[in-house]
């Protein structure tokens, strides 16, 4: 017994003495982020400490806590997340040259309060059986709203913030009553009630249930490397994926993303897992694991070159996402989108 | 008489001021998000509920209430057996039985294709119809949660002296009669209380009904917070939903008052039990399958097909070590919330305090609370806590496990307090007066008068808090320590995303953890019939 006490005692002895840890927020909960932390660790001697959770309720944690808050890094998926922080006015400013160097300023918050640490875009699946070659040539979000896509359309939830965030970016562009009469005629055209995630869309378009699906890219390249069960796999062979609005502004482009904390007890280590999510061995696992785009200029998955590697991205928004975020809620609430 | 006045009054208040917390927004503004709310979505977000809540009311209380009746009064094929399996479905989360039912009925799924393949039919023949609506839901809820109901009923009925039964029969009534005009009434207080529970849980339900795509109050409560950016509305919205279950809650109470159920008969008679035969038993055995099939072997079935497709590790690090922090965490507040519902019912009636009573009801609402909702009300009181009385520096006890265990107690007080209330609604109080007369006095009488004949109510407490806990999850996400995780936690990293093939294992991992305690408390259920009498 008296062992066991003066093991405890000794481990929380010298954790407080050496204490080289980094904390992370996160509201990722992808099991290859867990291998990342693991290589930070190998390479830095830094344990990384994790909550995850979903984005909100973290920052309403965050909030709470205050200056007392453990946190050094918030780690989370859609700009409009990093946007409630921003806000919030919890961020300390990025000062990593490193960091600035790989990231353009378009994916970063305003005074670099975040930055982007990997892409993913909003894009089509379709049935190349159905769907014509004239109906993809020059297809864009706009263009869901029209007659010949009626009873067509899959897409998952208005509770779901990929579409908020998609739909935030439709107002940016072309205002909110045009938005709102999109948002309209797209519902007409849905070939059922929303429901699932955005797998089960692109599985609705492989079983012929519907012609086209509206979800993010990265889980084509999930569901094609096999590790999904052969189901998937299947249907993903189905299926093909274009990018929308390639002739006009662009796909629709959403960020994973992370910030140090204002009142982070290990600025410095903090500052090194920023390096560390953006130097180009983890840009590569993300894009090997997650089927993620990468921010550093490394090479795609082989499953997600193989749909396409160069297209027209619509960047110009990202930081706006948060803030129009409410409006394409009620937006979508009036337009009967479930 | 002091300390069992004041002590359980000031343990109560502890764990009811989270609930104080997210009730306090109704006295903040109303923002502009109110009128958004009115004008497009609140009717539609509370019809919906009143659909679903009445849908699961009348499932549950056919098959809670038919399966009680069944075992308790008959003796039919599998009998035995279908007396303690019958609680099995309690084992699977809700958010569980939606995933694996989507798996087994979407179009492609597992089910839809066996029977492709058992008839040679068409790719696009679809046999079962979509559970992916509120009819999926009212399915879900009341195969998952009708064991409450069973559960409270059936020792109900089993404390029915068969000499009420017989007077009925003396007097010219029917079985059909003998159930519907003595058994069930009788057994009213009872298969309430397990009805409670079940609407509670119901509303308070996220991952089931999003994952149905069903719209419920709850699912836009997190809508207005996450979407709309606006925590105070969303608090206002439970708080709300919390006062409308209150109001049940004490119409149920309301309309119990001044009659007395407990049985003061000293002539206590075991009911016979009616031997079945042929048709009648094979129909009834038929019934008393059905939900454990529905609820319990199908789910597990799908469960399994996905494990074998997942070819992931099995007993790595992380498992091993979430599933020891489940079994940790479940049998710890087990102890402490039975230890607490005990305590608080003891002084109620000891000191008839009406206003702990009052108290007692309060927290047992908790159980309705949205886990996430509630763990800003927790939150929020251990900052202020540490702030005020730990230390202005650092965190004693934010970000610990105390709020874990606070989350828990608070979401799962009403399971313990109604096993410790039915409990004691059996003690006749001319026990307490006889014992009063000798001198048993507080803790002498609690200890050793009501403990021993409360034990089978105080374990059940413990047993239903257990696997409560091994299955809760939206609290545990967010109040957890750093690199804490659980089981739920583990199979929410998967399922979240819809690697259901990956969050099997966990899954299964919960249910059979769950299944320890409810196979403890078959045995009691078993033996419950030779211990009271």
């Amino acid at each position: 017994m008296k062992k066991v006490f003066s093991i405890i005692l000794i481990s929380v002895l010298t954790q407080g003495l050496i204490a080289k840890e980094v904390n992370v927020y996160t509201s990722r909960h992808y099991d290859s982020d867990d291998a990342l932390y693991q290589e930070f660790t190998n390479e830095t001697g830094i344990k990384v400490n994790i909550i995850s959770g979903k984005g909100s309720a973290l920052l309403e944690r965050l909030k709470f806590e205050g200056t007392n808050s453990p946190a050094d890094i918030f780690f989370t998926v859609d700009a409009g997340n990093l946007w409630k922080v921003q806000k919030e006015g919890l961020f300390q400013p990025i000062k990593s040259k490193k960091v600035f160097s790989k990231v353009p300023i378009n994916l970063r918050g305003p005074n670099n309060e975040w930055t982007a640490v990997a892409k993913r875009s909003r894009v089509f699946f379709y049935n190349p059986k159905k769907v014509s070659a004239d109906e993809i040539k020059n297809i864009s979000y706009e263009s869901l709203a029209n007659d010949n896509w009626k009873d067509r359309i899959v897409i998952r939830s208005s509770n779901n913030m990929y579409n908020q965030s998609l739909v935030a970016s439709l107002i940016a562009k072309n205002g909110e009553k045009e938005t709102e009469a999109w948002a309209k005629a797209l519902v007409r055209n849905l070939a059922r009630k929303p429901q699932g995630n955005d797998r089960a869309q692109i599985m609705a378009v492989a079983n012929g249930e519907a012609d086209l699906a509206v979800a993010n890219s990265y889980y084509i390249g999930i569901m094609l490397s096999g590790n999904a069960g052969i189901d998937q796999l299947n249907a993903a062979k189905k299926v093909k994926m274009t990018f929308p609005n390639q002739k006009t502004s662009g796909a629709h482009v959403n960020i994973s993303g992370a910030g140090i904390l204002k009142n982070a007890p290990n600025p410095e280590n903090a500052n090194l897992f920023m390096e560390f999510l953006l130097s180009d061995k983890v840009q590569e696992i993300m894009v090997k694991k997650s089927y993620e785009y990468p921010i550093a200029d490394v090479p795609l998955s082989s499953e997600m070159a193989s749909l396409g590697v160069d297209f027209k991205e619509d960047n110009s928004s990202v930081k706006r996402f948060g803030e129009l975020n409410p409006a394409a809620i009620k937006l979508m609430d009036r337009a009967g989108w479930k | 008489m002091f300390t069992w006045k004041l002590l359980p009054f000031a343990v109560a208040i502890i764990f009811i001021a989270p609930i104080i917390i997210v009730f306090s927004s109704l006295f903040g503004t109303y923002s502009d998000t109110w009128n958004h709310l009115i004008e497009f979505v609140l009717v539609d977000y509370v019809s919906t509920s009143i659909f679903l809540v009445i849908g699961v009311s009348i499932g549950v209380l056919i098959i809670g209430v038919f399966t009680a009746y069944a075992v308790t009064n008959y003796n039919f094929f599998g009998k035995k057996f279908f007396e303690w399996a019958l609680i099995l479905p309690l084992a699977i989360p809700p958010y569980i039985l939606a995933y694996t039912f989507t798996g087994l009925f979407d179009a492609n799924g597992d089910a839809n294709v066996f029977v492709r393949l058992l008839f040679n039919l068409e790719n696009n023949f679809v046999l079962f119809p979509s559970v992916r609506n509120i009819t999926g839901a009212i399915i879900v809820f009341s195969f998952t949660l009708y064991p409450y109901v069973y559960l409270v009923t059936r020792s109900a009925f089993l404390n029915q002296s068969s000499s009420i039964k017989e007077s009925g029969r003396l007097l010219g009534l029917g079985q059909v009669g003998v159930f519907s005009k003595i058994s069930l009434p009788l057994a009213r207080p009872a298969f309430i209380a397990g009805l409670m529970l079940v609407i509670m849980e119901t509303l308070s339900d996220f991952g089931a009904v999003d994952h149905f795509a069903v719209q419920t109050f709850t699912t836009g409560i997190f809508r207005t917070w996450y979407g709309l950016y606006d925590l105070n509305t969303a608090m206002q919205l439970s708080s709300l939903l919390l006062m409308i279950i209150f109001l049940f809650y004490f119409l149920e109470r309301f309309s119990r008052e001044g009659v007395n159920y407990t049985n003061d008969n000293s002539t206590f008679k075991t009911s016979k039990e009616l031997n079945l035969k042929g048709v009648k038993s094979g129909l009834v055995s038929f019934f008393c399958f059905l939900p454990i099939f529905i609820g319990f072997i199908l789910p597990i079935i799908e469960l399994i097909i996905w494990a074998l497709d997942a070819r992931v590790t099995l007993f790595n690090e992380k498992f091993i070590m979430s599933s020891f922090n489940t079994i940790t965490l479940g049998i710890l507040t087990g102890v402490l919330c039975a230890f607490l519902a005990l305590t608080i019912n003891f002084s109620i009636r000891y000191t008839k305090n009406n206003f702990l009573g009052k108290l007692s009801s309060f927290l047992s609402i908790g159980y309705a609370i949205p886990g996430l909702i509630l763990a800003v009300g927790i939150t929020r009181f251990l900052v202020f806590a540490d702030r005020n009385i730990f230390s202005d520096l650092d965190f004693v006890i934010t970000g610990s496990l105390v709020g874990l265990v606070l989350a828990y107690i608070i979401k799962s007080y009403a399971l313990a307090n109604s096993s410790i209330e039915s409990g004691y609604e059996r003690i006749s109080n001319s026990i307490d007066n006889s014992a009063r007369l000798l001198g048993a006095r507080g803790s002498i009488l609690l200890g050793k008068v009501h403990f021993p004949l409360m034990k089978t109510s105080f374990l059940t407490a413990i047993l239903l808090v257990t696997s409560e806990v091994v299955k809760e999850l939206p609290a545990t996400l967010i109040l957890r320590p750093f690199n804490f995780d659980t089981l739920a936690v583990v199979t929410y990293t998967y399922a979240a995303e819809e690697r259901m093939y990956q969050a099997a294992m966990p899954s299964l991992a919960i249910v059979l953890i769950g299944i320890v305690p409810l196979i403890f408390l078959s045995k009691m259920i078993r033996s419950s019939r030779l211990a009271e009498t």
